[in-house]
């Protein structure tokens, strides 16, 4: 009963850790699933000294062309978008303004999000958040000024506040990029070329993500992308690279687990089950030591004790086995039921802070129910192990049963 | 009759005392032969030699035709499977079975049905007076009761000789006689040759044949 309950402990905290481990590191892509993409960058730029007309979001620096085509022809990259975000201090009120190519991947996955409405099919077109057109009654075929110019509403898109590149309009990536090249403001603190960006989407295969990471740190504070420096004279190459582990990072609960730290835990329990077994086998084969030496002698062979020995082992680890995946079943559905809280980056969801009352509010937490669940790689790899430790154990128990002579057991009781 | 066991010249030795030392004796087919002698004089190592159970340091022992010398622990589990039997003065049975399982204990390493295996074991149950106990654990059973469980268990393969280590010594008189009684009952309607380890003389005067060994050797026989 001990081992049987020692192999279920095993096997409910292994499953469940790893799990909880996948889980995690899972959760930590989540905020990604909102742009088609798992790295996002950005580059640092200057301050504007006064909050007027367009300005770049965050004090966000213009990423140029050239910039996005290396980052682009990295081996790895399957898919990169772009977008600019920009903040529009019109007279009337304020707005978070994005400039998107509706047809690359992000702009696919923000128009998968229209409620009402079409894609804009001209520059003069926009989609509008859901909130914001309330609040301003912009229904559609409305027409709203933007710094001056005149917009349709062509759709009403169903996005949240705190998803990544949240907005309050969306509109062609072309028609921001001329807006933000005229504004005076903007133009004041950095070069605004007509192609630039000032956040890039890059799609990676999930092997090759630190590779690509790293040769995109590489482009970013490479001297020849970087030359030169700002109009208020800052140097350029600051710049910011989001990918699920700059997330994992932020997940800091106390169940957040390293991979490594996970498996040497599994190890750890591993070892304590099979030293356990180890014991509760050898002391088991001891107090039966008289049953084994009375089977001898009326005429089992060692085969025989160690085939029946192996056979309650078996039995025992797959029973142990079975308790202990049941419990990470219920384990798993009760910890599928918690959530997890992942702290936006301001620059991802920019809000200009300073013009709420409570500067906090402008701070964006996801919430996310834990997506943990029973994998089945994870299953077998554990049934595997505590079928080998079983197999050890009954190893040892093979050993101790040649050992014992029938007499010997006799003449002592 | 010929000779169901033949030892020439056993020696057996453990640690530095030969506890068997060049022993020679027969035993003819359906004999009741008792072995006697003080405490520590080799009648247990003897038996256990004779069963199989010791391998001897010199000597030769046949037993069924079976030279138990030269074989390797497999084969000596098989030739008790199927040639010896064996009680004990602590009845030596498993307390997690019950009485039709214990006394089936020898057949449970053969591919027989279960159904078959206690079929055999009811019957040789019935001939020990056990049939109303089959169902019953050894914590269950009277002293008695017990050692009739072990004296059916060491018949349920027919062997061709029964060893018998002071089986009433845990027995109070009257229900030892009743078990002497059984094994002589089965030496005389069935000619099983039973061998029998007793201090007590009046079990061992009711015996065929008296073995009495000292210091290892055969002191006499008679």
């Amino acid at each position: 009963m001990l081992n049987v309950m020692t192999i279920g402990l095993v096997t409910l905290m292994v499953i469940t850790l790893n799990s909880l481990s996948t889980a995690y590191r899972e959760a930590a892509r989540l905020p990604f699933e909102d742009i088609q993409g798992n790295i996002i960058i950005q580059r640092n730029g200057n301050v504007p000294e006064t909050t007027s007309g367009v300005l770049l979001s965050c004090s966000l620096a213009p990423i140029p062309q050239e910039l996005v085509s290396k980052i682009g022809r990295i081996n790895g990259v399957e898919d990169i978008s772009e977008a600019l975000s920009l903040w529009v201090f019109d007279p009337d009120n304020f707005k978070r303004v994005s400039g998107v190519d509706f047809h690359d991947g992000f702009g696919e996955t923000l128009t998968a999000k229209i409620i009402d409405g079409s894609i804009p099919a001209a520059d003069n077109q926009i989609l509008v958040e859901k909130t914001y057109a309330q609040k301003y009654s912009l229904e559609l075929g409305r027409e709203t000024t933007i710094s001056g110019r005149q917009f349709t509403v062509a759709g009403i898109v169903g996005t949240a506040g705190n998803e990544i590149m949240a907005s309050d309009i969306y509109l062609n990536l072309g028609a921001a990029q001329e807006m933000a090249n005229q504004s005076k403001n903007l133009q004041q603190v950095e070069t605004f070329n007509k192609t630039d960006v000032n956040i890039i989407f890059v799609n990676v295969s999930q092997p090759d993500l630190a590779t690509v990471t790293q040769n995109i740190k590489g482009i970013m504070t490479d001297s020849d992308t970087n030359v030169g420096k700002t109009p208020l004279g800052q140097t350029v190459g600051s710049y910011n690279i989001y990918a699920p582990q700059s997330f994992e990072n932020q997940i800091s609960t106390v169940f957040r687990i390293s991979d490594k730290l996970t498996w040497v835990i599994s190890l750890i329990l591993i070892i304590g089950a099979a030293i356990i077994l180890a014991r509760n086998t050898l002391r088991a084969i001891l107090e039966r030591r008289r049953e084994f030496g009375i089977m001898k002698t009326v005429g089992f062979k060692n085969h025989d004790i160690q085939r029946e020995v192996g056979e309650e082992i078996f039995i025992q680890s797959l029973v142990g086995f079975l308790i202990g995946l049941a419990a990470s079943v219920i384990a798993i559905v009760i910890l599928s039921r918690t959530t997890v809280s992942i702290a936006i980056p301001w620059e991802l969801t920019a809000y200009p802070h300073f013009l709420l009352a409570n500067p906090n509010e402008a701070n964006v937490t996801q919430m996310h129910l834990l997506p943990i669940k029973l994998e089945s790689p994870q299953v077998l790899v554990s049934f595997v192990i505590i079928m080998a430790v079983g197999l050890a154990t009954s190893l040892l128990s093979v050993w101790q049963i040649n050992k014992l002579k029938p007499m010997e057991v006799m003449s002592h009781e | 009759m010929n000779n169901i066991v033949s030892v020439k010249q056993l020696t057996k030795t453990l640690g530095n005392i030969k506890v068997i030392d060049h022993v020679s004796f027969n035993i003819k087919k359906g004999e009741f032969l008792a072995v006697q002698g003080p405490s520590g004089s080799g009648k247990t190592t003897l038996l256990s030699l004779l069963a199989g159970l010791e391998q001897a340091d010199e000597g030769n022992i046949l037993v069924a035709d079976r030279e138990l010398t030269s074989m390797k622990e497999d084969e000596l589990a098989l030739f008790r499977r199927y040639n010896v039997g064996f009680v004990f003065q602590s009845f030596n049975l498993i307390p997690t079975l019950n009485v039709v399982e214990n006394i089936a204990l020898p057949l449970f390493p053969e591919h027989i049905s279960r159904k078959d295996m206690f079929e055999r074991a009811g019957k040789v149950a019935k001939a020990v007076g056990l049939t109303e106990r089959l169902d019953h654990y050894p914590n269950e059973l009277s002293g008695g009761e017990q050692q009739r469980v072990a004296v059916a268990r060491s018949l349920i393969n027919e062997p061709k000789i029964i060893f018998a280590d002071e089986p009433t010594g845990n027995l109070d008189t009257k229900t030892g006689q009743r078990i002497i009684e059984l094994l002589r009952s089965l030496n005389s309607d069935r000619e099983q040759t039973m061998v029998l380890v007793t201090h007590d003389d009046t079990i061992a005067n009711e015996s065929d044949r008296i073995i009495r060994i000292l210091d290892g050797r055969i002191a006499s026989e008679n």
